[in-house]
């Protein structure tokens, strides 16, 4: 029997970046394959291919015998194509039933919601997901949801569903709900592409496995063939051989105490799962995992951005839980958040302006309530200089510099105020090498002058290269963090993945 | 989530950068020159609207060549043409000033109309009841009267938007109607003139009512007032750290919860500012132009000051010429409908115009930068 | 205070919230497919000058309220293509296009009919009697007892209803106003469907100037919504983004209108113009009531990048 689908020889380039390079996916009948890959692997590209999102620079797609050639979503739903995105296209708003008939011409021009509500409890019982076509998607819990984007998929005749981090926001008996799905889609002749992060979740329910790294397919089996350390190996292995001279350093005193820290969303979702552990003067406790585990959560608590619902954070021996984003600054704390765009910059202020956010408010910068616009620019000037940021004006505004230079900006703005302790998340994004290794470089430099620093990324060789200890953050749950020279990477891979 | 470089953001369609956003180059790069590009911008858009009018007064009937002829000598013509122009334009710079502070930190304040209304009643009274005081601590009393007023009408607004998340262009926009009903109300009642035709106060005391700048002309001192306030907001967005905090919020709330700034303390003090200062115009108005409190005199001024502030792109200084282009052009229409015979109206159309031209540019420019 | 005042008090609001009515419905449209209602002041005047023009000029009604849904549409253009093609702001868009429509009707008025006002004199529309119906007691002279435009108002509040909830088009807006991004997955084009919702609206809100020019006052002069179609947005808020609670809202201000000017035979405490305020602060007090996350289209005021 032919295969359901066949992709062959898939290449996508975005710029400078390999997004997938020479894939080849082949998923038969009835079978569900599982895609394992970390962030930047190429997964999603590879969907956004199939999905005619993006045209492929290079390959071929066959389904169902047919050739899919610059084909848009539509058309891919059409040929039978279901795709489950991670952030859902629903209205929230409106029913199950009237979401199911968005866009469907089957539902005709004078809607028909108990005809359509009568086909949402077939499908419901057939693959077992009970869902009432008449609730509001916002009454709805995650899980709830996912249903109703897969029962539209089935209703719009989908034979080959791909899932895509589809356990991300689930509670366990939801999960175990999920497979069971899975596997009836199976028994009715569906394929499934699963993708996900999380190794138990894909041995549990994959016939084959596709581990994809940095673009690439890194290896491919069935499921009975390999073994858990087998696959988080093809997940993360990578050459270690640190190129960057550590210097080594007894640990201070403890800078940053967080105990049991917790907090749920708006929809009672728990984001941060008792998290616990210091950080030490003169130390880089790096922490890796998925993104969307509770990092920016963890980030943004303790830089005072979000509150935190129990627990307690102790800067020295001052408790600092109930304090607002100034009063932390003024306690020594130190934030580069992820996002450079809207958060970290404002890209329409100069750059001198840039520069001042986070202490205009004081002195020197401010003498009462006016600025100091003296001190605006020789602070500005200084950190130009000592950052190299390269700009002709300091009153050009930002959003003119390169990538790599607006993150010095930020930089230049957190480390330029000689912090305790400085908490970093993916400061290395979008930037090109050079500009990358001038991040890591300053993060070293910081941690021998003495401060604490807690870099979060989703790049394990960062994590890697720079920790001193390091930790894994998934689920919301940090684990407990180890020396450096302790860890196996395996065994990282394995935590990553949920699955240790 | 578009902010977000980490979601693998499935739905971002083709033409779009990779983070999400749809960024239109030409404008992007332009954007970049700052206070040039805002001026240019400004201007091209009333180019065009002028030129779009000229074709309705073609229609009309008329010249355009000598229509605008007739607006530019009704506007420049004479030393009591720009005199009038002047008087004009000065409620338009105070409240424009307002309206653009309120824009820098992306709140959108249309109140202009309710707060000079309730700003000119407070004066009014003040006015009919202080007269025995010296003129300066009089016309001062007043004139504070009138921004308390103006700020306190802005309050409610803001207070709504807090407390119960109501926007503020709602609330700004039903308390117009309120305020300028307070001020009939007031001049059916205790501060109406007995037996005039017209819902009017009595005339204020002529120590009360605002001197004029030179002797023999009708410039009254509310245009020095309206220069100093421009020059001082000026000061203010640019060298205090009050303006600092409210360029943070106008740039991206985002980045200003992260510096610490508070949203609701910017949101309040600012559009108290932009209330206070229309409350100022109004109480300029009554004591400079009309001297007494008249039903209607706040009429449009409102929105013209949306108008003015969007041309200065939100910067109290460029206000200056903006407000000055509108007041002279609204002296110059009514000299053009008299002599040409070219309605006086078209003056809305060339402001309708022109706002939507510079939005349309705005909206190109997807980071919306002020200069 | 008689039968037969309150009679006559509803029987005025009915007639007093006609244009409202339909000011507010087309307003709703637009709304609902996520564009602010700020500019239904303009749609109205435009629509009000275009039948007083279209009626004068050609002596037949029928054109005239052609010409005012035409006109409706137009203003409703700018604002469809500014706010959808450029991204330019919603809220200032719709003022500016209120300025616009002032300054155009004025100038149009003069410019085409000479400088005299009033240059246009119409018959205004007569109440036309439901047969049997309005000779009911009570209910007979107040419903059934009304002109022609103020049954069309009613009769699209009936239709907007029914195409909006009972259709695939109307599905499609409601969507296009909560979550655009999931119209798109859809396959829909959730630009082109701002466009036509804003149009459509801007035509029906000018029937509702219609209302006023040919129903009410038989003229037009400038300016002479006066605010009403900021009335409509109230309506449109406070009837919670549905076209029978939009009527009913209309009603409301309706009463407020009537009553105002009947109470000055009353001796009353309260003066004309407190009375006056009522719709206003009415608005304000239930907008507050609803709070955040009043069920207002989600994607309203926020453009669509595709």
């Amino acid at each position: 029997m032919p295969p359901l689908l066949e992709m062959q020889g898939i290449v996508k380039t975005y710029g400078a970046v390999r997004a997938n390079h020479c894939i080849d996916l082949t998923v038969p009948e009835g079978r569900v394959i599982g895609l394992l890959g970390e962030n930047g692997s190429g997964k999603s590209t590879l969907m956004k291919v199939l999905f005619g999102m993006t045209p492929p620079d290079a390959g071929r797609i066959v389904f169902r015998g047919q050739p899919l050639v610059g084909h848009s979503p539509r058309e891919a739903i059409a040929a039978g194509i279901g795709m489950i995105h991670q952030h859902f296209t629903l209205v929230e708003a409106m029913t199950v039933a009237e979401n199911a008939m968005l866009g469907w011409s089957e539902a005709g021009s004078i809607l028909h919601p108990a005809d359509i509500a009568r086909r949402i409890d077939a499908a419901s019982r057939t693959y077992g997901l009970p869902v009432d076509p008449h609730a509001v998607v916002a009454t709805l819990s995650f899980g709830l949801r996912q249903r109703v984007e897969i029962v539209k998929a089935i209703l719009r005749g989908a034979k080959l569903l791909i899932l895509d981090e589809p356990t991300s926001n689930l509670s366990p008996p939801e999960v175990a709900s999920l497979l069971g799905v899975i596997r009836r889609l199976k028994e009715a002749g569906h394929s499934v592409i699963f993708i996900s992060h999380k190794l138990a979740e894909v041995i549990e329910i994959c016939d084959e496995v596709v581990v994809l790294r940095d673009g690439a397919v890194s290896g491919r089996a069935p499921i009975g063939q390999v073994t858990r350390e087998d696959l988080a190996r093809m997940m993360v292995e990578r050459d270690l051989s640190a190129p960057v001279t550590r210097n080594t350093r007894e640990a201070g005193d403890v800078v940053l105490a967080v105990e049991d820290l917790s907090r749920h969303d708006a929809a009672g979702t728990t984001r941060l799962d008792r998290v616990t552990f210091s950080l030490r003067a003169g130390e880089i406790l790096a922490v890796a995992g998925v993104d969307g585990n509770g990092q920016a959560d963890l980030l943004d608590t303790l830089a005072g951005i979000l509150p935190a619902h129990t627990g307690r954070v102790r800067i020295g021996t001052r408790d600092i839980t109930r304090l607002s984003v100034r009063r932390r600054l003024a306690a020594g704390l130190a934030y580069i958040p992820v996002d450079r765009s809207g958060t970290s910059l404002v890209p329409g202020m100069t750059i001198t302006d840039n520069l001042a956010m986070r202490d205009f408010n004081r002195m020197p910068l401010s003498w009462g309530p006016l600025l100091n616009i003296t001190a605006l620019r020789t602070q500005a000037g200084e950190r130009i200089v000592a950052f190299d940021i390269r700009t002709a004006d300091a009153d050009a505004p930002t959003h003119t510099l390169s990538g790599g230079n607006q993150q010095k900006i930020v930089l230049a703005r957190e480390i330029g105020r000689k912090p305790r302790l400085l908490l970093a998340f993916q400061p290395t994004w979008g930037l090109d090498p050079g500009a990358a290794r001038f991040v890591i470089d300053q993060m070293l430099a910081l941690r021998d002058a003495g401060c604490a620093v807690l870099y979060v990324s989703a790049e394990l060789e960062e994590v890697l290269m720079l920790g001193d200890r390091i930790a894994v953050m998934s689920n919301g749950r940090l684990s407990s963090p180890e020396p450096r020279a302790a860890v196996n990477v395996t065994r990282i891979g394995l935590m990553m993945a949920g699955a240790a | 989530m578009a902010n977000d470089p980490t979601a693998a953001s499935v739905l971002v369609p083709s033409g779009a950068t990779p983070d999400g956003r749809c960024i239109n180059e030409l404008f992007g790069r332009l954007a970049a020159a700052g206070g040039l590009y805002s001026a240019g911008r400004a201007v091209v858009a009333v180019l065009l609207a002028f030129a779009a009018t000229a074709i309705l007064i073609l229609i009309a009937g008329k010249n355009p060549i000598t229509a605008y002829w007739a607006l530019l000598d009704g506007a420049f013509g004479s030393f009591d043409h720009i005199t009038f122009a002047l008087n004009k334009s000065t409620p338009y710079i105070l409240t424009a000033v307002g309206v653009a502070l309120c824009f820098r930190a992306q709140i959108i304040n249309i109140g202009g109309e309710g707060q000079i209304a309730v700003g000119g009643l407070a004066t009014s009274w003040v006015a009919l009841n202080y007269a025995n005081l010296p003129p300066v601590s009089a016309i001062a009393l007043a004139l504070a009267a009138g921004i308390a007023a103006g700020a306190l009408w802005a309050l409610i607004a803001v207070a709504i938007r807090l407390w119960r998340g109501v926007h503020e262009v709602l609330s700004t926009l039903l308390l117009n109607f309120v305020g300028v009903l307070l001020v009939s109300e007031a001049l059916n009642g205790s501060m109406g003139e007995v037996g005039a035709g017209f819902p009017q106060s009595p005339m204020f005391d002529d120590a009360v009512c605002l001197p004029t700048l030179f002797t023999g002309s009708d410039l009254h001192v509310g245009l020095a007032i309206a220069l100093v306030v421009a020059f001082a907001a000026q000061f203010l967005l640019w060298r205090t750290r009050f303006g600092f905090r409210l360029r943070l919020l106008g740039g991206s709330r985002a980045a200003a919860a992260y510096a610490g700034v508070s949203l609701a303390g910017g949101m309040m003090g600012v559009m108290m500012l932009g209330g206070g200062l229309a409350g100022l115009a109004g109480g300029i108005e009554v004591l400079g132009i009309h001297y007494r409190l008249i039903e209607g005199f706040s009429q449009g001024f409102g929105f013209t000051a949306v108008a003015v502030a969007l041309l200065a792109a939100a910067s109290p200084l460029a206000v200056i010429p903006a407000a000055l282009f509108f007041g002279f052009l609204q002296a110059g229409a009514l000299a053009m409908q008299r002599e040409v015979g070219v309605p006086s109206s078209l003056v809305y159309v060339i402001q309708g115009l022109s706002i939507v031209f510079v939005l349309c540019a705005m909206g190109l420019d997807d980071r919306r930068r002020w200069a | 205070m008689d039968q037969l005042f309150v009679v006559d008090l509803m029987a005025a609001s009915v007639r007093i919230a006609a244009p409202l009515m339909l000011g507010a419905l087309g307003g709703l449209v637009s709304e609902r497919s996520g564009v602010f209602g700020v500019g239904i002041e303009g749609m109205m005047l435009a629509g009000a000058f275009g039948a007083a023009v279209g009626t004068f000029v050609s002596g037949s009604p029928m054109l005239g309220l052609l010409l005012a849904l035409i006109a409706g549409a137009l203003i409703a253009s700018v604002v469809a293509i500014a706010v959808t093609s450029f991204r330019a702001d919603q809220m200032v868009t719709g003022l500016a296009v209120n300025i616009l429509a002032f300054g155009l009707t004025s100038f149009l008025l003069r410019g085409l009919f000479g400088g005299q006002a009033p240059a246009i004199r119409l018959a205004t529309f007569g109440a036309i009697d439901i047969p049997f119906l309005s000779g009911l007691p009570v209910l007979g002279p107040i419903l059934f007892h009304q002109s022609g435009l103020t049954y069309a108002a009613v009769a699209m509040a009936l239709v907007l209803h029914l195409v909006i909830y009972r259709t695939r088009v109307g599905l499609t807006l409601r969507a296009t106003g909560e979550n655009p991004e999931a119209v798109y997955a859809a396959g829909n084009d959730p630009i082109r469907i701002r466009q036509i919702a804003v149009i459509v609206g801007g035509a029906i809100s000018g029937l509702g100037g219609a209302v006023l020019s040919l129903q009410d006052v038989g003229t037009f002069t400038d300016g002479m919504t006066n605010g009403r179609g900021f009335l409509a947005l109230a309506a449109v808020i406070v009837g919670r983004w549905t076209p029978f609670g939009v009527l009913v809202a209309c009603l409301i201000f309706g009463v407020a209108s009537a009553l105002e000017v009947r109470l000055q035979g009353f001796d009353l405490p309260v003066s004309s113009y407190v009375i006056q305020m009522t719709p206003y602060v009415l608005a304000l007090a239930v907008l507050a009531g609803l709070g955040r996350g009043t069920r207002m289209p989600q994607a309203i005021g926020k453009p669509f990048c595709a």
